[in-house]
């Protein structure tokens, strides 16, 4: 097993310039938004303390927030999204659990798999990110619209990241 | 204390959890302007709706310490009343305003002498040339006019009363503009007379007769008395009974009025008429 640490700070700080510098510009028809650096806590390890969770999605947010003049967010929206990553690899699991030494990663346990766990996650981190953003009931279902359409982005980008980064 | 503590251990990533979002919130709030304003306008239409039932209930059961600082105020308040005082300095000073120029200045006084049963009455005040009372100025009261200042004194000014043989004013209907001298009957002290309309002019009973403002004391506009009857006089002329509006039985406070261009109109008036 490769140092699990450093290979995660690396990943932080490459997927959160990724965001800042290419994809918080990227606006496709000013409705969708992609933001791949939640792909920084889809991939911790199984094995991640709770706490840990948390915290460093309260840090990723954090960072994103300070870059993108939009305080709290992200923050508000990862961390709802850490909390709930338990309970989706608990639903997703396979039959016998995760085997130790495993990560979740599409070279692991397949497209399928990756893409219904990412899914979930991704949804439900759009939804309470765009809700937060309009801060109102009201275009509920146009809001709703754009977080659809961003989540499709995003599954994609990251989905095909996962081609192209492929480590076992 | 044992048992709370547990049972933060076990929950710890809910507690976290809830803790960290929390945080989230309030730097939302905190530092974007939209979701502040949002935020504020939410707790206060919340916190609005609680309140008043609140406020309603504490009023009424404070009623009795209300009414204890109502009365202590009214009892400081007649205290600053300007008829606890007695002035012994002219403290109105004329305002040094740029885009008005002021026009009339206003010296309240106090009448100290009074009489109505003469031909020729006369009005004493507590005011004279240290007050800033000169001869010529104009006495109102608040009901409508007294009468012109004649002499003064240091502290005291002589004033000729309306209800003077002597006094004379120039009157108008204030519907329609016509004036014409207006003086006292000579008997009681209720009624006057203007004199000079002219027949074709339309009079009714009540009309509301003013000072015209051309002789430069009186300002213009300021309540007379009211037309009571009238009659033609020598087929051209009407001559109307005006009830007096002020009420120069309890006369007591006055206001004197001193035109402060006066000396500029005469002056034209003077160097026309050469």
């Amino acid at each position: 097993m490769i140092k699990v640490l450093p290979r995660n700070i690396a990943r932080f700080i490459i997927l959160i310039t990724a965001q800042i510098i290419i994809f918080n510009n990227i606006e496709f028809s000013g409705y969708i938004n992609p933001y791949i650096y939640v792909l920084f806590l889809l991939l911790l390890p199984f094995e991640t303390p709770k706490w840990t969770l948390l915290i460093s999605a309260f840090l990723l947010g954090l960072s994103v927030d300070l870059f993108s003049e939009t305080l709290g967010m992200h923050t508000a929206a990862t961390v709802f999204m850490a909390f709930l990553r338990p309970y989706v690899l608990e639903i997703f699991s396979p039959r016998d659990g995760y085997e130790s030494g495993t990560f979740p990663r599409v070279a692991y346990y397949g497209v399928s798999w990756f893409t219904k766990y990412a899914f979930v996650l991704i949804l439900a981190h759009h939804l309470l990110l765009f809700y937060i953003e309009i801060f109102r009931i009201g275009g509920f279902f146009s809001t709703f619209l754009r977080v659809l359409l961003s989540v499709i982005f995003t599954l994609g980008f990251i989905v095909i990241s996962q081609f192209f980064i492929y480590r076992r | 204390m044992r048992n709370l503590l547990r049972f933060i251990v076990r929950h710890n990533f809910i507690i976290i959890f809830i803790f960290l979002e929390i945080l989230a919130f309030i730097l939302l709030i905190q530092s974007n302007k939209f979701h502040r304003a949002k935020y504020v306008n939410f707790t206060y239409s919340i916190a609005g709706g609680f309140s008043k039932a609140f406020v309603n209930i504490k009023e009424y059961v404070s009623l009795r310490e209300e009414n204890r600082k109502l009365i202590e105020e009214n009892n400081k308040l007649y205290n600053l009343l300007k008829s606890s005082y007695r002035t012994t300095t002219f403290n109105a000073v004329p305002a040094n305003d740029t885009t008005y120029k002021r026009i009339y200045l206003y010296i309240d006084a106090k009448v100290i002498n009074n009489s109505t049963n003469k031909q020729y009455n006369y009005i004493t005040l507590n005011k004279g040339r240290n007050h800033g009372i000169e001869p010529d100025m104009a006495v109102v009261s608040d009901k409508g006019i007294v009468g012109i200042v004649k002499d003064v004194t240091n502290n005291y000014a002589s004033i000729l009363s309306l209800l003077n043989r002597k006094f004379k004013v120039n009157g108008k209907i204030k519907r329609n503009d016509y004036f014409g001298p207006l003086s006292w009957i000579g008997k009681g002290h209720t009624k006057a007379i203007l004199t000079d309309i002219p027949h074709h002019v339309e009079i009714l009973v009540g009309d509301t007769i003013v000072t015209s403002g051309y002789s430069a004391i009186f300002p213009e506009g300021y309540m007379i008395g009211i037309a009571s009857s009238f009659k033609l006089k020598g087929g051209n002329y009407y001559e109307i009974k005006v009830d007096l509006a002020t009420d120069f039985k309890n006369l007591s406070n006055v206001q004197v009025v001193k035109n402060l261009f006066r000396e500029e109109q005469i002056e034209l008036e003077k160097s026309a008429e050469k």
